[in-house]
């Protein structure tokens, strides 16, 4: 005998599958588990929690007209989302038109870290490799991801040679990939 | 590691968008030619995930949900109009094909979940989701197949609210039910689903309780194959199920 499946937590894959049918219930499922992330990440690149809500409501409308656009394949929709908000965030901090093709958003994080406590975990253990990164080395990494500014850029605000910074960028990131893929 | 090191730290940065226009350009020829350089521009893009996943703040406004929820109720989905205009069996089995598949891989997914706490696990965890894929789309296929037979249950007496859509497969004894609009039961009871063979008794096939919205599925239970079906039924049991039916169905299956 068959017990139902009626009552199981919903996936993400499952959410975004009935988003492509109009589910606008399951639209809802997904902003109360991803609106926290978006928003903070689009409000660290902004500063201003206005644009950020705006940020917020442009993530998920392009979710909802393009479901299609996201491959769970290719990485967990937690990611993909966070990384549309930081390049919508830079882009409208910058005031130019969208320059990511959001298709192009790929995130090797593992998807069955969706579930809250392995994120909470795993967003611990990625605070914990940023934290023990030297100053510089961070520093040089976050003014390139939340504030968007080029390596020319970070050259000229922290006064260090051109060399340095990009050294410090690609030494930051292999430190995060490590502390996630020991 | 990466071969092309006079690319490295370009590919970082690239990644991160924060190469001037005339770099990026550079980049993008090399990458062209280069498959080596293309994988590691695809894991820089996962290392840069982390940098977004590590950030914690404030939950948004609510007002931001409500404005989210106005936005798309006047926006419907274009999917829908394509939908309106199918045919209704056929309407039925791409709905129920992808509610199936949604709900195997979620199943399919919760048996994995002692795999979910190794996090090294990335490679290993990837092959399983492309056999997950695998089944849903196998599953996609049996029930879009034209050797389907569908049904589609309605209430006996005349008020048509509770409804039930079954989608059986005989060559496979794959069977997929989904209902709406069911009353709430008292926790003694539970929705029993049968399947009345043409010759023989009722074979039970679920039990099942339906949410709080009155909905139900049940996906794939243990059928033999070949079986030929006359309908489908639900009857009102004991919370443990019944072999053979104690009460008269509520919802009974017309074919069509």
């Amino acid at each position: 005998m068959s017990s139902a499946a009626s009552n199981v937590v919903l996936s993400d894959a499952m959410l975004v599958s009935a988003i492509r049918s109009g589910d606008e219930q399951a639209m809802a499922q997904l902003y109360d588990r991803y609106s926290p992330i978006i928003y903070s990440v689009a409000l660290r690149v902004l500063g201003d929690t206005g644009t950020a809500e705006d940020i917020l409501q442009e993530v998920f409308m392009q979710l909802w007209r393009s479901p299609d656009v996201f491959d769970a394949s290719r990485g967990s929709l937690r990611g993909w989302l966070a990384v549309i908000a930081r390049n919508r965030a830079i882009d409208s901090l910058r005031k130019r038109p969208p320059e990511t093709d959001i298709t192009e958003v790929v995130v090797s994080v593992e998807p069955d870290l969706a579930g809250k406590a392995e994120w909470s975990r795993a967003a611990e253990k990625i605070r914990r490799a940023l934290g023990g990164m030297p100053a510089p080395q961070r520093s040089a990494l976050e003014m390139a991801f939340f504030e968007g500014l080029t390596h020319t850029e970070i050259a000229e605000k922290t006064g260090e040679p051109l060399g340095t910074v990009k050294t410090r960028i690609r030494a930051g990131l292999m430190v995060l990939r490590k502390a996630f893929n020991p | 590691m990466n071969l092309h090191e006079e690319f490295a730290e370009d590919l970082s940065l690239y990644a991160l968008g924060a190469l001037s226009s005339e770099e990026r350009q550079a980049v993008e020829r090399h990458l062209e030619e280069c498959s080596a350089c293309r994988r590691e521009l695809e894991r820089l893009r996962g290392d840069m995930t982390l940098l977004a996943l590590s950030v914690s703040g404030p939950n948004p406004p609510f007002r931001s949900r409500e404005r989210l929820m106005a936005a798309i109720a006047k926006e419907p989905r274009r999917v829908q109009g394509r939908l309106q205009k199918a045919t209704g069996w056929w309407t039925a089995v791409q709905w129920a094909a992808a509610v199936a598949a949604v709900v195997i891989v979620a199943l399919l997914w919760n048996q994995n979940s002692d795999l979910r706490r190794h996090v090294a696990s990335l490679e290993a965890n990837s092959t399983e989701q492309q056999t997950q894929l695998m089944q849903a789309k196998e599953l996609i296929a049996s029930l879009t197949s034209a050797e389907a037979e569908h049904f589609t249950l309605v209430a006996s007496n005349t008020p048509p609210q509770p409804q039930g859509k079954a989608i059986y497969v005989r060559k496979s004894g794959t069977l997929v039910f989904l209902a709406s609009n069911l009353p709430p039961l008292p926790p003694q009871k539970a929705y029993e689903l049968w399947l009345i063979p043409a010759s023989g008794a009722p074979i039970p096939v679920g039990l099942f309780r339906p949410d709080s919205h009155g909905s139900a599925t049940v996906v794939k239970p243990p059928l033999p194959s070949g079986i030929e079906v006359k309908t489908f039924a639900i009857t009102i049991e004991p919370a443990a199920g019944s072999s053979a039916p104690t009460s008269q169905p509520i919802l009974v299956g017309i074919q069509g």
